[in-house]
């Protein structure tokens, strides 16, 4: 593995279902540090692409480097050193999210008693302490975002791979969420999240891609991507184009 | 439909159901010739108010032993449409018969038979329409009622229990009273009250009579329809969330439970350790499963026992009283454990792909976690058995815990590649399964004699070489044998899920549609 190759590096990516491509001809990097924000409209292909970034989806064709490391040929190897928030839930319903945490540090390799120390203090920095005894599917929606979180981080990845890890969760814990991440990156981290919060990618990220049906249309840092648009949404919405429009069904 | 038969496993589904409602349909056909003989009128008018106890018994009673009471509106997920509840209520009703299909079968036979026979006239076999409607009727009610009971989390367990209970106490009766076996069979003969709804139907079918039955089978029809449609109302104004807050139940608790769980780790390294771990602990705090590990053990002790230990048992049940007991207590959790051990982990089931292991080492977690809930299981039949004196040498141990091993040993084979080619999301919150009991009970019998036929081969020796010796080599033999095929099933499992993960996580993260469990 060498640390000057970039976090990640996609080359002509493809994935073919049926007659359709839902990633089509994919290439982006992303440099070693950085706060990458994956964005596209609904159905664009951002989820299948990070299915397969994650190992859960064999492209149909292209190449994909994780840390410098081959996927899927070293995907041991590479899944050692990432986290992961996918956008499905993660989580074993009956089991406390103490104990989610601490199964992940365990699966990841931790000694048992560091993994529990660890996820008692994971618990606490995302302000989950007061539900050590509750189990999973007990839990709301944010807080269930929270675990998944805790969990991608108690191994110390070098590189986070995210699925709208922002979903349905309040402000506050968005916050705290941003926060903790941005200390990552601050510590060296690569971090890769897709998001329709646009207003959270604006504030976070150091580079854009966006996608739309299986193809990149744009990509580059925020002031590149904003242009002469005064927000990120702007951009998006010019690179996406603009479907229906703003007119309304008679009936409606 | 689509939710109640996924596109994922079509193939199996259809062939199972094929060959179960196969056997079914041939039955009803038997059916049909024996009452439409006018030879057969005196055996019929005995029998026909036994046969339809013996329906209304399947239809009621074995979906609720089964834990699978076939498909029903998730009201939940439909009570904020504007759908008019009496609409809810028939389509409610309309879908009890998929728990029903078997004896609806039997009964059009009978009603065919009934039609054909010159002996008897052709407009009786109408009887068997009201009695249709009375138990789908009632099977609502009964299903609803059961379902808000088991809601509640402190009493859920105690609720099967005193229902298992109920479904043993003619065994006990039997066992202890003789006379009482008399009684018990005049339910089942000509001599049946006509009060009861199935000998209305059985005097109203024979044209015997034909006002009384009629008004009688009206009135328990009605009554049925009362009570399902009362116990609609409540469930549709039934608070599940709060039934189940507030209570301890389920929560996980310090202490010696606490050191249970912690078993795997004094024993495995990780994450082998930490997999059983995880699986021991989901599986105990799971309903589905708690319930299916409590019929395990008190249905088959509270059933076989009263025969071991009375009339009718025969020596061979008194003697091979714990491994029957063990096998059974295996062929209940075995569905939870072996047929679809991803099913409880639902989405979840993507960290095994996402992780740092190989997927090996998490198919055999899962099946050594299934080789300890069935010691523990074998283990409790076995101190109760103990406990109420029933001769339990060091023979008859080893065989119970030797067959159990071995045929867990082929039931794992197939177990693990079936979890990966047929994997389902399953709640495990909710205690019955959504298929018909029908759909289990062909499992039973169709794949299982599979799977115990390398069982079957151990006492046969026995029988031959009249040696236990020839009975343990034999099954030591197929010990052997397994362990080779389980390593053989185990490559071949762990290369379809790699090759189908996507296909797999998408079944197992498909969310229940309106009609579910």
């Amino acid at each position: 593995m060498s640390e000057a190759s970039p976090a990640i590096q996609v080359q002509n990516l493809r994935k073919i279902y049926g007659d359709k491509a839902a990633v089509d001809g994919l290439t982006f990097t992303v440099p070693r540090g950085c706060f990458f924000g994956f964005l596209g409209p609904n159905g664009a292909g951002k989820t299948t692409t990070i299915k397969m970034l994650m190992g859960l989806a064999p492209p149909t064709s292209g190449s994909i480097q994780l840390l410098g490391l081959p996927m899927p040929d070293r995907a041991l190897d590479i899944k050692q050193l990432i986290g992961l928030v996918p956008d499905e839930s993660l989580l074993f319903d009956h089991l406390t999210g103490g104990e989610f945490i601490e199964f992940v540090g365990r699966i990841y390799g931790l000694d048992r008693s560091v993994a529990r120390e660890r996820a008692l203090e994971l618990m606490e920095l995302f302000e989950l302490e007061g539900n050590q005894r509750k189990l999973i599917a007990e839990y709301s929606k944010g807080m269930r975002k929270r675990v998944a979180m805790a969990a991608a981080l108690i191994h110390r990845p070098q590189l986070y791979l995210m699925d709208e890890p922002f979903e349905g969760v309040d402000a506050v814990g968005a916050r705290l969420m941003k926060e903790i991440l941005l200390e990552q990156v601050r510590h060296g981290a690569t971090i890769f999240l897709t998001s329709h919060v646009l207003e959270v990618v604006e504030r976070l990220c150091d580079r854009v891609a966006i996608i739309n049906e299986g193809k990149l249309v744009q990509e580059g840092s925020m002031a590149e991507l904003r242009g002469a648009s005064d927000t990120l949404e702007d951009a998006f919405v010019r690179a996406v184009g603009v479907g229906r429009g703003t007119e309304t069904l008679d009936w409606l | 439909m689509r939710n109640f038969y996924p596109r994922a496993g079509a193939g199996w589904t259809a062939l199972i159901g094929s060959l179960w409602y196969g056997f079914w349909l041939v039955a009803a056909v038997a059916g049909c010739r024996l009452v439409a003989d006018p030879a057969n009128l005196g055996l019929v008018k005995s029998a026909l108010p036994g046969a339809m106890l013996i329906i209304f018994l399947y239809w009621q009673v074995v979906p609720l032993l089964m834990a699978a009471t076939g498909a029903s509106l998730d009201l939940r997920k439909l009570q904020c449409y504007p759908i008019p509840p009496s609409q809810l209520f028939a389509i409610e009703v309309v879908l009890r018969v998929t728990a029903g299909v078997e004896m609806i079968l039997i009964l059009c036979g009978v009603a065919l038979g009934i039609a054909l026979n010159p002996a008897l006239a052709a407009g009786d076999a109408l009887a068997v329409t009201p009695y249709i409607l009375f138990n789908l009727l009632l099977a609502v009610g009964l299903r609803d009622l059961l379902m808000r009971l088991l809601a509640h989390k402190r009493i859920r367990e105690a609720v099967f229990f005193l229902l298992i209970m109920a479904a043993a106490v003619p065994r006990f009766l039997i066992a202890r009273e003789p006379s009482a076996a008399s009684q018990l069979a005049r339910f089942f003969t000509s001599d049946s009250w006509i009060g009861w709804p199935w000998g209305a139907a059985a005097s109203l079918a024979l044209g015997l009579h034909v006002w009384n039955a009629a008004g009688i089978l009206a009135g328990w029809t009605l009554a049925a329809a009362v009570f399902s449609r009362w116990q609609f109302a409540q469930t549709l104004s039934f608070d599940r969330e709060s039934a189940q807050a507030g209570d301890g139940g389920a929560k996980p608790r310090q202490g010696m439970l606490e050191s249970f769980y912690r078993i795997p780790s004094t024993l495995f390294p990780d994450p082998m350790a930490v997999l059983i771990e995880k699986e021991i602990r989901f599986l105990v705090r799971s309903p589905r499963f708690r319930l299916v590990f409590l019929m395990g053990f008190t249905f088959g002790v509270v059933t076989l026992l009263p025969i071991s230990l009375g009339r009718g048992g025969g020596v061979f049940l008194g003697t091979n009283y714990l491994t029957l007991v063990s096998v059974y207590a295996l062929l209940l959790l075995s569905e939870v454990c072996f047929w679809n051990s991803f099913g409880f982990d639902r989405s979840a089931a993507q960290i095994y792909f996402l992780a740092p292991l190989p997927f090996w080492r998490v198919l055999v977690a899962k099946n050594i976690s299934a080789l300890f809930f069935i010691a523990l299981e074998i283990g409790a039949v076995t101190t109760v058995c103990a406990l109420l004196g029933m001769p339990l040498g060091l023979v008859r141990l080893s065989e119970a815990f030797a067959v159990a091993g071995v045929v867990t040993i082929f039931l794992l084979c197939a177990g693990n590649l079936m979890s990966i080619h047929q994997a389902r999301g399953v709640n495990p919150s909710t205690q019955f399964r959504s298929n018909a009991a029908g759909r289990v009970q062909a499992m039973l019998f169709i794949i299982y004699p599979v799977a115990f036929f390398p069982a079957a081969l151990a006492y046969l020796a026995r029988w031959a070489f009249d040696q236990e010796l020839a009975f343990f080599a034999v099954l030591a033999f197929d010990a052997v044998a397994g362990i080779v095929l389980y390593r053989i099933a185990l490559d071949s499992a762990v290369q379809a899920a790699e090759r189908l993960k996507e296909t797999m996580i998408a079944a197992l993260s498909a969310a229940d549609g309106p009609i579910t469990s």
